[in-house]
């Protein structure tokens, strides 16, 4: 079985390639047939690369360990549905994962677009598959996930017990669902510079990629930061290691993307930057992917580092090379006359917000390749650690909100008075109240500060605007209040469901700024029955609790909690100790509540004495990190879901003119 | 064209804004990382500074009290030579063990390590989660 799946795998890289050749062919030619030829060969590489991994899942699943993947990720003793998540566990099956996404989303291009598009597709069809063929190589050629042992094992080295957890069943595929997908506005993007068609057709016909790959972003970094949180037990959610890094940059360049091809859209500008994000976008994918799968950088975390690292640098060279040349060369036709005409309106204020944007994910970059850089060129390694990612960003993120206020409500081209006054006076007046309030409460000057404020501010101009709609359909329609907001929404779909966006993102501002400056933390050594204080919590620690059984041992500490002498139950920190492979990991208790978690670790437990170290956290507002996320979803979700109007007439998209007769 | 030419300024600021926050950043916040080798070669021109240390836990040389949190090792290269003494208090990373290879944070001084941080890695597996396993932000 194995070897099929070696053999479709094989045969999928051929398919790619002559995938790509047919449709350049095809298109240089006009040779409609040789085109449609190409696409079919790329529903083939789907349904190959589809064979290849239920082949590997498959092993997985019945445990054959003559597979070296699969003795490497998984054991006889591992629940089905880990190692079914064995597949993307470990570098050689991510990769395969890849594919399976890329050429998956692929085929659903190619359905979306058999009669639309047609002067784009061939050379979407090759952008495509020249990626499918890069990750499939790999595959056949370096990390081959079908590699049969020497000797087979008679049992697996087991999955690591840290990813043993139903975050990381979700969080890995999220990510890559996210990754991959921004492959598809990229081969638009090429496909429109190599086409020569570079009006707004190809952000038209992407725009629900883009978001789709933006919202997976957005949800696999939340994912991964309540894995940290729950899982690795440092009280912290984000630790700026380049893994992490590596998923937060093409979000943050992806959020850039969605708010300049607004302007673009509204006003023809912005046609060479909008490139430039998708080019940079689909880059930093493939830069994440090389992050995490090769170790390069992360040394100073995962210290073996693998080979791909040459072939995903090649690649990236061939991607911003052809993509930079594509660029130059039509820059000419790219220019558009229109130009900003102020500093106070919409346009500059969604400019700003893309500089501020990319500077974030320019300084995340740079903190991230810094040991390298500094090892070519100087010769010795120099780290940078959470300290400067947050010194650096805590001043853009806040430029970032203030900016998010700003735009939804500021004028086009120039901003009168009069509308400065009638769109601001109530909101900046609510945010400077909120300054005054917070600081009267005793809340210090300082970042958490100015974030509480701020996002005062934007929530008003956010209920200002849901407000003033709903107003004046009530006055023009004669709508109830409910019925005129529900119509709002759903007749402003992008529009609103961006505000709620937005809502989600001052909520998770909020809980950074308050989880990180007025975080509580105590660590202290009790005998059972000893108490100590953390925050308005004093916690008792009562007594060990043991338990055994195949797979693992646990030791947990049994803490009651009480505020202000009102008992809140019991919390239950512990220990487990893997049996194989042989790890003690940390399981952490939570209470969490709206306004703080208290969050709980065994540390460690001395059983002559059985003194126990318990490690106290008070994390105020954590809460509104996971709040947050998901108000993001439901805007997300409102903003792609289609209208009555496209829904009846699915040719809307087409632009008009653009439709070509094949 | 005046306008275009105030927008340039404007992103110029920016620009110039972000550089400066990087660079301000990267003088207060980074440290050397060495490999064993290179502490051990370079270890007394940078006396009291913040710098990472990468080598192996020498078997036999760990002293834990769990009672007081005081852990005592020896890092060291990968057989066992040249071990120098580490010092760290508090909680002992889940990957801990001996003959693990780790990375101290700390500072060197008096033949010493005084390590404000111990990060761990799952041995031979890469994996990108389990890197941070014993990461804690100072």
């Amino acid at each position: 079985m194995p070897e099929i799946g070696r053999l479709a795998t094989c045969l999928a890289l051929l398919f790619a390639v002559y995938a790509v050749a047919a449709s350049i062919g095809g298109a240089l030619r006009r040779r409609g047939q040789l085109v449609r030829s190409g696409e079919h060969a790329a529903y083939v590489v789907f349904g190959l690369v589809l064979a290849a991994a239920a082949i590997l899942v498959r092993a997985l699943l019945q445990h054959d360990f003559s597979l070296e993947y699969v003795a490497a990720y998984s054991s006889s003793t591992l629940p089905a549905h880990y190692a079914f998540a064995a597949l993307w566990g470990g570098q050689k099956g991510s990769l395969l994962f890849w594919a399976l996404l890329l050429s998956g989303f692929s085929a659903v291009v190619h359905l979306q677009n058999r009669q639309k598009n047609r002067e784009l597709m061939p050379w979407v069809t090759a952008t495509l598959m020249t990626v499918a063929a890069f990750f499939l190589s790999l595959c056949v050629f370096v990390t081959d996930p079908f590699e049969r042992m020497p000797v087979p094992a008679t049992e697996g080295r087991d999955l690591n017990p840290l990813l043993q957890n139903y975050w990381m069943m979700i969080h890995p595929p999220s990510l890559y669902l996210g990754y991959v997908s921004a492959s598809v506005p990229f081969a638009f993007a090429i496909a429109a510079l190599v086409a020569g068609r570079l009006g707004d057709q190809w952000i038209r016909t992407t725009r629900r990629w883009a978001l789709f790959s933006w919202a997976f972003l957005s949800l696999g970094n939340l994912l991964g930061a309540r894995w940290a949180y729950e899982v690795l037990g440092w009280g912290g959610y984000w630790a700026w290691d380049p893994v992490e890094n590596a998923a937060f940059m093409p979000w943050l360049v992806s959020t850039a993307y969605l708010h300049s091809v607004m302007i673009q859209e509204k006003k023809d500008m912005l046609r060479v930057w909008n490139m430039v994000l998708v080019l940079l976008t689909f880059s930093l994918t493939i830069f994440g992917t090389f992050l995490t799968r090769s170790g390069v950088i992360s040394s100073v975390h995962s210290f073996t580092q693998s080979g791909l690292g040459p072939f995903f640098i090649a690649f990236l060279l061939l991607v911003l090379t052809v993509g930079g040349a594509l660029l130059v060369y039509r820059l000419p036709e790219l220019r558009t006359q229109a130009t900003v005409e102020s500093f106070l309106s919409r346009e500059s204020a969604f400019l700003f917000n893309n500089l501020v944007l990319v500077g974030i994910a320019f300084a995340t970059f740079w903190g991230t390749v810094f040991p390298v850089l500094s090892e070519w060129v100087r010769g010795v390694k120099i780290t940078v650690g959470p300290p400067f990612f947050n010194r650096v960003n805590a001043p853009l993120g806040i430029a970032l909100l203030f900016l998010a206020g700003v735009g939804p409500i500021i004028a086009w081209r120039r901003a009168s008075p009069k509308n400065l006054r009638r769109a601001f006076v109530a909101p900046v007046t609510t945010g400077l109240v909120a300054a005054a309030v917070l600081a009267l409460a005793g809340v210090p000057l300082g970042y958490a500060h100015t974030t509480f404020a701020l996002a005062c501010f934007v929530l008003a101009t956010v209920v200002q605007e849901f407000w003033r709609g709903m107003r004046a359909r009530q006055a023009m329609l004669g709508e109830g209040p409910a019925r005129a907001l529900g119509r709002l929404v759903g007749k402003n779909r992008r529009r609103y469901g961006g505000y709620i966006v937005h809502v989600g993102i001052v909520a998770i501002f909020v809980g950074i700024a308050a989880s990180n400056a007025f975080r509580i933390e105590s660590t202290q050594a009790l005998r059972p029955g000893e108490t100590m204080d953390v925050g308005k919590f004093t916690l008792r620690y009562d007594r060990i609790a043991t338990e055994e059984d195949a797979h693992l041992s646990r030791v947990t500490a049994l803490v009651s909690v009480s505020a202000g002498g009102t008992p809140l139950g019991t919390l239950g920190p512990e220990k487990r100790f893997y049996k194989k492979p042989q790890q003690p990991t940390t399981e952490v208790a939570i209470r969490p509540t709206l306004s703080e978690d208290l969050y709980l670790v065994l540390g460690s437990y001395d059983p002559p004495s059985g003194v126990a170290t318990i490690q106290a956290y008070v994390n105020p507002l954590v809460a509104w990190l996971w709040i947050g996320g998901l108000l993001m979803g439901i805007g997300t979700v409102i903003t792609m879901w289609p209208s009555a109007l496209e829904r009846r007439a699915p040719a809307y998209e087409l632009g008009g003119a653009e439709v070509a007769a094949d | 064209m005046l306008n275009k030419r105030r927008f340039i300024v404007g992103a110029a600021l920016i620009a110039a804004a972000v550089s400066y926050l990087v660079y301000a950043g990267i003088r207060t916040s980074s440290m050397y990382y060495f490999e064993l080798e290179e502490f051990l070669a370079q270890r007394d021109a940078h006396p009291g500074e913040s710098m990472r240390v990468k080598g192996w836990v020498r078997p036999g040389s760990i002293r834990w009290d769990p009672q007081t949190n005081d852990l005592a090792f020896e890092l060291a290269r990968q057989d066992g030579s040249d071990p120098v003494p580490v010092a760290y208090r508090g909680i002992l990373p889940d990957m801990f063990a001996a003959g693990r290879e780790v990375v101290v944070e700390g500072r060197y001084g008096g033949g010493a390590l005084a390590a404000r941080q111990i990060l761990t890695s799952c041995p031979s597996k890469y994996e990108p989660a389990d890197a941070r396993t014993a990461e804690t932000p100072s």
